[in-house]
């Protein structure tokens, strides 16, 4: 009888388990297989088995790209999830503030950049705020009697324009999350707190932040998954074909589609993308783990 | 009950799975994936065109063929084409369908072999010739023309449907870029000479007003081609040996970066709202950019590009993208006699007649341009002008990771001021290693 069960828990996630397969399982070990192959344009029939090659070209290559590449991602991430935390808390905490009027518009009215598709955000930053002729920025330079300034010619101009932008995208969700968080934070511990004589700074540290830690947690994991394969806002902003501005940065993905996807040549860019899927499964399992030691304490 | 529902919904997903292994006519379709709409009328065209030769097929003993060719462009312009080869093959019961596909270059990589699935030919502009003759797709052309076929064609044209010595593609029309003006702008004649032309530019423009005397996409390849085909430089070689770092390609970005400091941003867009919000009194394009133009309402000249003199006494040449029809290699064993019709029907002057007439497009026929009304258009004049100093885009597959590395060079030098020598050197190496990458 229990294994006339088992068989048909079994067939009834056969149909699902399939489709995982196909869509998901199938592709990742068929890329794994391609990578291992000189499957490009001029062997596109012919292709053979040519080993760890393709691995080997994508990591140990003359070029020093991918690693100013790799340091670019770690300082992006890094410093967009610092900035997204520590703003999405206090608008949060804003939001939440006692007395505050029309609190239910305000948080309409915020989730608004997170509403609007990325592509359209993007394209409209780059023409509305950071173009040299229309962009509002350097309009108001102008009114101000400076020169205008071309935002996204140089690395660092462009790196951090390229980050307030993933601000306004991002803040949104984050806000989101850190309001719910709050909200489920008894009442009654502030209480306490101020007739203990706790101040501001003592009850957000001592207890708005131990009490959202555990919530907010997957939200950043996640977030800061998002922010680490962030291709849009780099590429459309700087590296759109046909309008480059002269900013020369580079994250991981925009690197591989740069050096891999663009040369048809699908062995190699099978390896890097082989490189990039190993890399976020340790990133992945690391952050699990940190998340897991922290539920434990 | 639940057994029951259950049952049915793993039956329903297991043949939704297999649905995609289907009869040929709906799994080509649902296959392919993409936007299945055809040029001679609509979405249902291709079974349209399919019963209009079967109807035909009672009045004339002739088998019905269909050639069915995917393309990925302006579906008014296919139209044109199509209706032009159909009344001309009228007689011999072949039908020509065109399918538009978005993303033509992945769609002819999945299914350029395919029999069952694919087209018999497709159309297309020349520069991705290399890479779909590379893969072993195509069949040559004049395996079903003749040159005596194809003598009213420009010669620049069929430089440019033809790959390592053998002709690919068929021409039909011709973009290039253009030198578009505001008569109520410009003041006085439209110099000759590019020095001439930069002085004028100087003294119409002011960068901190917004207003400028020309603007051009001047860190796009294909936008500072003519100054670079011009020094006689080149982005890559015959040989597919890339040309970033040549004195004569220092000396053409050199050369145009004193104009594009004097162009503003120089993106596209920002480009054509200039010239459109009339802050720009010229602008360097190509036709496309004419119906925004003729919307805005403003009052506007051509000349050809040709007509300008550089420095070095050679006339500016832009890039030519000249849009043509190939032919896949299974139609050459299963479809050779009604693909013959197709293509000779194409190479007649009233193909490019009609295409100038109701599409402004430059036809590859030279013959075209002897009809009254095609000759008082003055843009596509100017484009057959062009012609004469024009060059293909380069069609060799280690093109497409050419754009890269000569549009980051003009961006360092226009955009960054990077030293040009300096720039050149960096992005001829990143040039070298990205064609080295495609091996």
């Amino acid at each position: 009888m229990r294994k006339k069960r088992q068989i048909s828990v079994w067939l009834h996630s056969l149909p699902a388990m399939v489709l995982i397969g196909g869509i998901i399982v199938f592709p990742i070990i068929y890329t794994a297989y391609i990578s291992l192959t000189n499957m490009n344009l001029f062997h596109w029939d012919n292709y053979e088995m040519i080993g760890m090659d393709n691995y080997v070209r994508a990591l140990f290559k003359v070029d020093t790209g991918f690693l100013t590449a790799i340091l670019t991602t770690l300082l992006w991430t890094a410093l967009n999830m610092a900035f997204q935390v520590v703003i999405a808390f206090f608008i949060a905490l804003g939001l939440n503030a006692p007395g505050l009027r029309l609190k239910n518009v305000y948080k309409t009215l915020l989730m608004f950049p997170w509403a609007m598709p990325a592509y359209v955000s993007i394209l409209l930053w780059k023409v509305g705020i950071y173009n040299t002729e229309f962009g509002l920025a350097n309009k108001v330079l102008s009114a101000l009697g400076f020169e205008k300034i071309n935002y996204l010619s140089r690395n660092v101009p462009a790196f951090l324009s390229c980050m307030v932008l993933n601000l306004w995208m991002a803040l949104p969700f984050m806000i989101m999350m850190f309001d719910g968080a709050l909200q489920s934070i008894d009442k009654s511990y502030y209480e306490s707190a101020k007739m203990d004589g706790a101040g501001f700074w003592m009850q957000v540290f001592h207890i708005t932040v131990p009490s959202v830690k555990p919530i907010m947690a997957p939200s950043v994991i996640m977030t800061t998954f998002t922010t680490f394969k962030q291709f849009d806002i780099i590429y459309l902003l700087t590296q759109q074909k046909g309008a480059l501005t002269g900013a020369t940065l580079q994250t991981i993905i925009t690197y591989a589609h740069q050096n891999a996807f663009v040369s048809n040549n699908y062995g190699l860019s099978s390896a890097v993308s082989m490189i990039i899927f190993v890399l976020i499964v340790v990133i992945s399992l690391f952050l699990n783990r940190g998340l897991k030691e922290n539920d434990d304490v | 009950m639940k057994r029951k529902i259950y049952g049915t919904l793993c039956g329903l997903l297991a043949v939704g799975m297999v649905a995609g292994c289907g009869s040929q006519g709906v799994a080509s379709n649902a296959a392919n994936g993409g936007n299945v709409q055809n040029a001679a009328g609509g979405e249902n065209a291709s079974d349209t065109a399919q019963n209009a030769a079967e109807e035909g097929q009672g009045a004339d003993s002739a088998e019905p063929e269909t050639v069915t060719v995917w393309h990925d462009g302006d579906e008014s312009i296919m139209q044109v084409i199509a209706d032009e080869v159909n009344k001309e093959l009228e007689a011999e019961n072949v039908t020509v369908a065109f399918e538009k596909k978005t993303g033509l270059t992945d769609q002819l990589q999945l299914y350029g072999n395919d029999a069952e699935n694919g087209p018999d030919m497709y159309f297309y502009a020349h520069d991705s010739l290399g890479m779909f003759a590379e893969m072993g797709i195509l069949a040559p052309i004049t395996d079903f023309i003749s040159a005596e076929d194809e003598k009213d064609l420009l010669p620049m044209t069929i430089e440019a449907g033809t790959y390592q010595d053998t002709q690919y593609l068929l021409p039909v029309y011709y973009e290039t870029l253009l030198f578009i003006y505001n008569q109520d702008l410009w003041e006085g004649e439209v110099p000759g000479t590019t020095d001439e032309l930069y002085a004028y530019m100087e003294e119409h423009t002011d960068t901190a007003a917004g207003t400028y005397a020309v603007v051009n996409q001047h860190s796009t390849a294909y936008n500072v081609a003519p100054f670079i085909n011009g020094y006689g430089a080149y982005i890559i070689d015959e040989n597919a040996n890339p040309g970033l770092d040549t004195e004569e390609m220092i000396e053409a970005v050199t050369y145009n970066k004193q104009f594009a400091t004097l162009m503003g941003e120089g993106d596209y867009d920002t480009c054509n709202t200039l010239f459109n919000e009339q802050k720009a009194a010229a602008i360097i394009g190509g036709p496309w950019l004419v119906s925004g133009i003729k919307e805005a309402g403003i009052n506007y000249g051509i000349k050809s590009l040709s007509e300008f003199t550089l420095p070095n006494g050679s006339p500016l040449a832009p890039y030519s993208g000249v849009q043509g029809i190939g032919v896949l290699k299974h139609a050459e064993e299963n479809k050779k006699d009604a693909v013959a019709s197709v293509l000779k029907a194409l190479c007649k002057e009233n193909v490019g007649v009609s295409l100038a007439k109701e599409s402004s497009c430059a036809p590859a026929n030279a013959k075209s341009y002897e009809d009254a009304d095609v000759a008082a258009n003055e843009m596509i004049m100017a484009m057959r002008a062009t012609a004469e100093t024009a060059q293909p885009m380069p069609n060799l597959p280690q093109m497409s990771v050419m754009w890269g590395p000569a549009e980051s060079l003009l961006a360092a030098v226009n955009k960054s001021g990077e030293d040009v020598k300096t720039a050149a050197e960096t992005y001829q190496q990143a040039a070298v290693q990205a064609v080295g990458d495609m091996q």
